[in-house]
Formats: structure tokens, C-alpha cells, sequence
């Protein structure tokens, strides 16, 4: 069994305060994500998969509960911590992209490397390796307001990328993307998943998307609610997926 | 329905346009300040130094007017740049371009007209508060001055109107030129600012030519008279804008060359930030550079006209504080002063003359201004020690040798013995003479203070005890003693016009600095709000973006004011043919600016903080 990257445990959260109307987000979210994993998470709208997300991305807090990435528990920590956690620990993929539009492509990738006073003389093999990864070696001088949403998209996971970090974290890479630069992105995630063995963490709505996970968590009501495996081909798993969303849809069928 | 529509949005953009409107309101409110000086005529002409004040005033009105259009275009662009995103989008939905256009129009005009309204009421207020205060704090008249003047009144309305009239057209024209998808996606775009070297070259070159004839006027102005006013008027407003429009992308451009520099920590960031927005950037740097010119440079030229007067004061008396005989109050009050020498002199006095003891003004005689060959002016110099006659007159008297020289000086002007004792005749005795003369014997008390203006209250004083003393001599009323105090008071009467007219136009332009500046940044930093989210989503500490923010206003604030002090500098040369030494005490007015520069720069560090950088994080 390989080590662990990320194991959530008991986790709960509680929006607002005591006094006021409280709302239950997550209710005893507890699993485990080995290293090199690649992982979904599923769930109708409003289930809880960004609070899931946000709190294991040290962006919120838990209520209660604990969340260890690489061994380190992080609900311990505090702000100036976590956020040295973030930059060196966890890369993020965001559904808006979030690129800063006043720095270049290149600036955008190389900025975690920044932040982690790398050697300068270090950042531009590392920015361009990674680039090179992904496709995007030509446009590294353009802005962001220059290039397409996929290139975006390649973008931003290039800066996810870049510090080589422990987990990757994307909420709905996909979402604004067409099939076409969705499915490209996809089997990016995966190519660095299988050859790099980068963990990642995805959530998404998309079942074609989904299907290039090796396992996916469906939530409802902030709770577990199921887990599937893939276990042969990709197109067998979207099937798979299918049936699931489609107990979401009836529950009274199951 | 589309008015009633943009209505709504613009109800919810409510704080935004408080940010344009408390910008455009202060703008107008400032040049309907300067305006109650430019044009009331009689009030600038009776009470100014300078010969051409009126036309002094008129090239004013026309820098101010100049760089009120720099500003007031910057700030409705900003109008223009919160409502791109929402016609785009009622554009989408089928509004036809006219109409849209028409509404850009109609809004800015709108909004135009409010702050002209609310500006002026604000105008009149800070003209009459500011008017009040320093005549309070300059004991001046200030005779015929008006804070609500009826010409001022109408050519800010008139200049308003116009200049609104003309940025709602462009506003206008801006938004219909545009194709509906550049409208959706404003704000995102970044300023293209091109750098090439030949250009930014050509461009410095220009400026450094513009502004180097400039200063030149300025220097030569008492030979180039009205004509170099205009030419340094010609020729620095566009050298200064020029060097912001040409040297700072350059600069910029080049700070993020440097790789070791910009792949450091945030600094791509930083200079990312300023980059970005460098068109608009590039114009509100050149305004503020300007008004800060303008500003200290009132304010500098006010303060050098009221230490001018001390030392007018000073150039005609060596002593300071000339006291005939002594009473205890008057003894006690020049203890409390700081006396860096003090004498003493016999006299006797009767009904013909007044007789002063040869012996005690040789054992200390007393310092005089005197004129030297060859030197800059009158300088104190102490009277040959030695008189050989045994008496002296200090007027031809028949059989008796006059005062030579400086000891003529000595007793006429240090002594101020003409105006203390007025018909009698003055002598000057020695020893034996002295004593045959019948009078009551008295002395006098010679001082000279470390700092004759420290103590002016004081000075005043005994000024007016020893103008009852000089009644009693001479049984008439004495109006002035023509001690250095009097002079001072009379100098200072002439001069208040002035100095008042400099501080007020210091303080007007100095506010309207900072209101451009609060302004470029509140414009910003929303927009600017979703980049530092971002940053701290991928784990940038907050320390690491407060040092950013610091940095990134610090340079701001840094360009214009290097440029708006050396046009001070050498504008004060301007002045050297009125004011002795236009220099003295020049570190108080850029003391003063630095500390409330400072001050400003903190505040505004911690306004912006509040707005990009949430709390809880
Ligand atoms: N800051 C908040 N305060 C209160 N309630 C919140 C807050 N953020 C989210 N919620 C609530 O928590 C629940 C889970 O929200 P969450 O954003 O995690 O859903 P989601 O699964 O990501 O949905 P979607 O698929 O639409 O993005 C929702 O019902 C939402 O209304
Ligand atoms: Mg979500």
C-alpha cells in the first residue's frame, strides 16, 4: 500500500454562527487518497464538493474534524502557515482560471517559484519544462487576455504544476471549457498523473470528465454517499458513472 | 426602459460613483478656490507685491485649467470603465449602439453636473474657511477678498460645462467605437503601451529640451519679464508629462527585465501591477507632479516672502532691542529672551540735547549694518574703535565736528536716537564734557537675540512701552520708533498680501494633489481586489502582499514628488528679484510637505489595504 497523501477524517462544517441559522455543509466526511492517486468527486449541486475542496485546500476551516496532506495536519495551523502550506504543498486549478491578467504566461507560471525564493537561475528550466508539458511553449510572453480558454486552463495547470507540489486541487477545470479542450485538458491530468505520478483531486459535474479518474467520491447532503472504482475501460467507467448520477436523479430506483 | 435600467445599476454601483464625485467635487471646488483670487482684481492688485499679479493669476488659471482636463478625462473614463461591462451586456440583449451611446453621454453629463453643483457650495466653504484661518493666523485684512465672487462663480461654471460637455462626447464616442465583446471583456484588457528604445529616446530628449528651456525662463525671469511666464508655462507642463508618458514604461519595462529582480518573491506582481495600468497611470503622475509643483511652490513662495521680511528687517539694524532706560518689566521681559550680547550706554539729557558718553560707545561699540565694496550687500560691521575730537554732533551743529560714519549709524540707526528724542539735538561727549553737561543721567540697553522672530510677542511689547517712553521725550505722539520691531511690523504689512495668496493657493493645490491621488487608487482597487484573492488563494502570505502594496504605492509617490520638488527648486530662483534669499528656510515648507506627504502615503497605504485585502485573512 502506498503512503497516504491526504486523509480526511470526521470532517464537518458548519456555516454560520451559533446564534444564527445554521447549515450542516459537511456531515462526517471521512477517506483516505494514496499517493499518485487520481481522484473525483461528484455530487448534485450544492452537495458540499467546493466546501470539500476549500477546507482541504486550507482556504476555509473545519468546523471539526481533521485533514492530514503529506502527513501534516493542517486544521492545526495557523493563517501565515497555511498559507506557506498552500504555496509550497498544493497547486490549484480553479473553474475561472484565476490567472492575473497583469503578468504574462510566463510571470503566471513562474510566480510560485517566486514566492518560494527559488534561484532565479532554476525558475526558467522549471517554467519551460512544465510548459513544455502541456503544450504551451509558444504562447509563455502573450496575456492571459490573448489566449483561448483551453490555453488558460493548460495555463493554470502549469502553475499548479510548476513546484511540484503534493496534491493538485481542481474544482471544475472543465466547466468553462468545450468538449474538444475539456477532453485534451483531461488527458493532460492524466498524462501527469500516470508519468509523473502527481496526486490529484478533482471535482467535477462533467461524467465524460470524470471518467479519466482511477476512483470517484460521490457526495450529497454533505454526506459520503458512494464510492466507485474503475476497473476496466474508460468508457465502461463514464457508463458506470452514468448509472450512479442517474440514482441522484430517482432515488427511489435504488 | 434602458434609463431606468442603467438607473438601477448605477444605484448599485453607489459607491463607486461617491469615489468619481468626491473626485470631480474636489477638482471643481479647488479651481473655484483659485478662481476668488484669479478673479478679483482689485483684491490681487492691492495687495500683491509682484507688479503683474493679474497676469501672473491669468497664466494660473490656464495651468490649472490644463491639468483639470488631464484629470477630469482620467476620472470619467473611470466612469466609463465601471459601465463598459453592463451596456456590453444590454448590447447582447439586443439595445441598439445609439442608444447606448446616448446613455454614456447622458450619464457622464449627469454625474458632471452634480459634482459642479455640489462642488461649488464645497467651494465656497473651503474659500471662506481657509480665507478665515490665515488672515486669522497673519493678522491680516485682507480687504476686499470674497469667498463667493460672481465672476469666479461663472467661469467655473462655465469651464465645467464645457469640459463635461466634451468628456461625455468622448465618453460617447468611446463606447460606440467599441465592438460589444471588448465591452464585455473591459477590465481585463491591459493599457498597450509601446516602449520602443528609439521612441522613449526621442521622448526624454524632448522633455529634458522642454523643461531645460523652461527653467531657463524661469531663472531669467526679471529680464524676460510676462514673456518667460508664458514660455516656462509652454514648455514645462508638456516636459513634465512627456518624461512621465516617456521614462516611466521605460523604467518599468526595464525593472522587469531584470530577471534576478522581477522572479523575486512578489515583484513580478508589483511591477505586474503598475504596468498594467500605466496609461492611466502615466496621466495622474504628470497631474500630481504638477500640482505638487504648483503647491509647494505657492506655499514655498509664501513662506520665503514672510522670511524675507525678517530679513529686510534685519538688513538696516545690527541690534535687535534698543530699551531707553530700562524700567523692571521691560528688564525681565529681555531676560526671558535669548540675548547673545548686551550693553550698556550712558546719556544725559536736558531741554537742548541729549549727550551720550564718548568713553562707554568706545569700550563696546555698537555693531552696524554697512554697505561693503565688493560684498552682496550691508553687512554688520563694528565702527573704528577710536574717536579723537572730544565732541561730537550727531547733526551739523555749528563749532562741532560731526559723526563720522559708522559711529553716525551707530547712534542714529542702532540707538535709534532721531526718533527717541525727537527735536533735541545729539551729542556725543567725552569724559570731561560729559560731566560739565546738567542733566539727569540714564542708560541705555543695546541687544542682539539669537532669533529676532521667536520672540515677537515679546518685541511687541516693549516696542510699545518705549513708544511711551519716546512720548514722554519728545511730548508728541510717535507713530514708529524705526526700530528693527517697527520695521518688521511695517514690512510685514506689505508683504501678508502676498504670503496669504501663496499659502492659500499652497493649501488649494496641495488638496487637490491628494485628491488625485486618493482617487487613482480608489478607482483601482476594485478592480485589483480579485488579483490579491487570487494571490492568496496560492498561498502568498499577507505579509508578503502588505510589503507589496507598500511598495507599489511607494513609487506612486515617489516620481511626482522628485519631479514637482526640483521644478520647485529652481522656480523659487523666480522670486530672487523680490526676495533677498528666495532659499532661506526652504526645509520648513519641504519639511512640511514631506511630513503630510508621508502622512498621506500611510493612509493611503491603509485605505487600499482595507479594500484589497479581506480581514479575517
Ligand atoms: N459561505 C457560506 N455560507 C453559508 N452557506 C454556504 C456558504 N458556502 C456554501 N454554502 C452552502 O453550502 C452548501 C454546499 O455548497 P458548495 O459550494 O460546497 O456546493 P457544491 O457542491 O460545490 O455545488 P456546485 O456544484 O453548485 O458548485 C450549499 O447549500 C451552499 O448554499
Ligand atoms: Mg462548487
Amino acid at each position: 500500500m502506498k503512503q497516504s497523501v491526504l486523509d480526511v477524517h470526521q470532517l464537518n462544517k458548519i456555516y454560520g454562527k451559533k446564534s444564527e441559522k445554521q447549515f450542516h455543509a459537511l456531515n462526517s466526511v471521512s477517506f483516505a487518497m494514496a499517493e499518485g492517486e487520481f481522484v473525483g468527486v461528484m455530487g448534485p449541486s450544492g452537495a458540499g464538493k467546493t466546501t470539500l475542496l476549500n477546507v482541504i485546500s486550507t482556504l476555509d476551516t473545519a468546523t471539526n474534524g481533521s485533514v492530514k496532506i503529506a502527513g501534516t495536519d493542517i486544521t492545526a495551523m495557523k493563517q501565515g502557515q497555511l498559507a506557506d502550506f498552500r504555496s509550497s504543498q498544493l497547486g490549484f486549478i480553479f473553474q475561472d482560471f484565476n490567472l492575473l491578467e497583469n503578468l504574462t504566461v510566463y510571470e503566471n507560471i513562474a510566480l510560485p517559484l517566486s514566492l518560494q525564493s527559488v534561484a532565479v537561475r532554476n525558475i526558467k528550466p522549471a517554467v519551460e519544462s512544465v510548459a513544455t508539458k502541456l503544450g504551451i511553449e509558444a504562447i509563455l510572453n502573450k496575456y492571459p487576455v490573448t489566449i483561448s480558454g483551453g490555453q488558460k486552463q493548460r495555463v493554470a495547470a502549469a502553475r499548479a504544476l510548476v513546484h511540484e507540489p503534493a496534491l493538485i486541487l481542481a474544482d471544475e477545470p472543465t466547466g468553462a471549457l468545450d468538449s474538444k479542450n475539456a477532453r485534451s485538458l483531461m488527458e493532460t491530468m492524466v498524462h501527469l498523473n500516470e508519468n509523473h505520478g502527481t496526486s490529484i483531486m478533482l471535482v467535477t459535474h462533467d461524467p465524460l470528465s470524470a471518467s479519466y479518474c482511477e476512483r470517484i467520491l460521490f457526495i450529497q447532503d454533505g454526506k459520503l454517499y458512494k464510492e466507485i472504482h474503475r476497473n476496466s475501460t474508460r468508457s465502461a467507467f463514464h457508463q458506470d458513472i452514468l448509472d450512479v448520477l442517474a440514482q441522484f436523479a430517482s432515488p427511489d430506483m435504488d | 426602459m434602458l434609463l431606468k435600467l442603467s438607473l438601477t445599476s448605477m444605484r448599485k454601483l453607489a459607491k463607486d460613483y461617491l469615489v468619481l464625485l468626491f473626485g470631480l467635487t474636489i477638482s471643481i471646488s479647488i479651481f473655484y478656490m483659485f478662481e476668488t483670487l484669479a478673479q478679483n482684481k482689485v483684491f490681487l492688485e492691492a495687495n500683491s507685491l509682484i507688479s503683474s499679479i493679474v497676469f501672473v493669476f491669468h497664466v494660473g488659471t490656464f495651468i490649472l485649467g490644463i491639468i483639470t482636463v488631464f484629470y477630469i478625462f482620467y476620472a470619467t473614463s473611470f466612469l466609463l470603465s465601471l459601465r463598459q461591462r453592463e451596456l456590453g451586456m444590454y448590447m447582447t440583449l439586443g439595445a441598439k449602439k445609439r442608444k447606448i451611446t446616448q446613455l454614456m453621454f447622458m450619464e457622464t453629463f449627469f454625474v458632471g453636473l452634480t459634482a459642479l453643483i455640489i462642488g461649488i457650495v464645497l467651494g465656497v466653504g473651503l474659500s471662506y474657511g481657509i480665507a478665515e484661518l490665515l488672515m486669522w493666523q497673519l493678522d491680516f485684512q485682507g480687504g476686499g477678498f470674497q469667498p463667493l465672487y460672481s465672476s469666479s462663480l461663472l467661469i467655473t461654471v462655465l469651464f465645467y460645462v464645457a469640459l463635461f460637455f466634451l468628456t461625455s462626447i468622448v465618453n460617447a464616442w468611446r463606447v460606440g467605437r467599441k465592438s460589444v465583446l471588448s465591452l464585455l471583456r473591459s477590465g481585463q484588457q491591459q493599457d498597450q503601451v509601446k516602449t520602443s528604445g528609439l521612441r522613449t529616446f526621442f521622448g526624454v530628449l524632448l522633455s529634458v529640451i522642454l523643461i531645460a528651456v523652461g527653467y531657463y525662463a524661469m531663472v531669467h525671469i526679471a529680464e524676460l519679464m510676462q514673456f518667460g511666464i508664458i514660455l516656462a508655462t509652454a514648455t514645462i507642463i508638456p516636459g513634465t508629462y512627456l518624461i512621465f508618458i516617456s521614462l516611466l514604461p521605460f523604467l518599468v519595462k526595464r525593472l522587469k527585465q531584470n530577471r534576478n529582480l522581477n522572479e523575486t518573491g512578489i515583484n513580478s506582481f508589483t511591477l505586474g501591477q503598475l504596468r498594467f495600468r500605466m496609461l492611466n497611470l502615466m496621466m495622474v503622475l504628470g497631474t500630481v507632479a504638477m500640482l505638487i509643483a504648483l503647491g509647494l511652490g505657492a506655499m514655498t513662495a509664501g513662506t520665503s516672502f514672510y522670511h524675507n521680511i525678517g530679513i529686510q528687517a534685519s538688513m538696516f539694524h545690527a541690534n535687535d532691542v534698543v530699551l531707553y532706560e530700562p524700567n523692571e518689566t521691560e528688564k525681565q521681559t529681555l531676560a526671558t529672551m535669548d540675548v547673545t550680547e548686551e550693553e550698556d550706554y550712558r546719556y544725559k539729557y536736558n531741554d537742548e540735547g541729549v549727550y551720550f558718553l564718548k568713553t562707554d560707545l568706545e569700550a563696546a561699540p555698537p555693531d552696524v549694518m554697512a554697505f561693503e565694496e565688493g560684498s552682496e550687500g550691508f553687512s554688520p560691521t563694528t565702527p573704528e574703535a577710536k574717536l579723537s575730537a572730544d565732541e561730537y554732533a550727531l547733526y551739523g551743529e555749528e563749532g562741532v565736528t560731526e559723526l563720522p560714519g559708522n559711529w553716525w549709524t551707530a547712534v542714529s540707526t542702532e540707538l535709534g536716537a532721531g526718533s527717541m528724542f525727537g527735536n533735541r539735538s545729539i551729542f556725543v561727549y567725552g569724559e570731561s564734557s560729559y560731566q560739565e553737561v546738567d542733566g539727569e543721567e540714564q542708560h541705555v540697553t543695546l541687544a542682539k537675540l539669537n532669533d529676532f522672530t521667536a520672540y515677537l510677542p515679546e518685541l511687541e511689547k516693549l516696542d510699545a512701552s518705549q513708544k511711551s517712553l519716546a512720548e514722554t521725550y519728545t511730548g508728541n505722539q510717535v507713530e514708529q520708533l524705526g526700530g528693527k520691531y517697527s520695521n518688521y511690523v511695517a514690512l510685514k504689512g506689505f508683504a501678508s498680501g502676498t504670503i496669504f495668496m501663496g499659502v492659500f493657493l499652497g493649501i488649494a493645490f496641495l488638496m487637490m494633489m491628494a485628491s488625485v491621488l486618493m482617487f487613482k487608487l480608489l478607482s483601482s482597487a476594485g478592480a485589483d481586489v480579485h488579483r490579491y484573492s487570487m494571490l492568496r488563494k496560492i498561498g502568498v502570505r499577507k505579509t508578503l502582499l502588505v510589503r507589496s502594496i507598500y511598495r507599489e504605492l511607494f513609487l506612486l509617490f515617489l516620481f511626482p514628488a522628485i519631479v514637482g520638488i526640483v521644478h520647485v527648486i529652481v522656480g523659487m530662483q523666480m522670486f530672487s528679484f523680490i526676495i533677498i534669499e528666495p532659499y532661506t528656510k526652504i526645509w520648513i515648507p519641504l519639511t512640511l510637505f514631506f511630513v503630510i506627504y508621508g502622512i498621506y502615503y500611510f493612509i493611503t497605504v491603509q485605505m487600499y489595504k482595507r479594500i484589497v485585502l479581506p480581514k479575517q485573512f
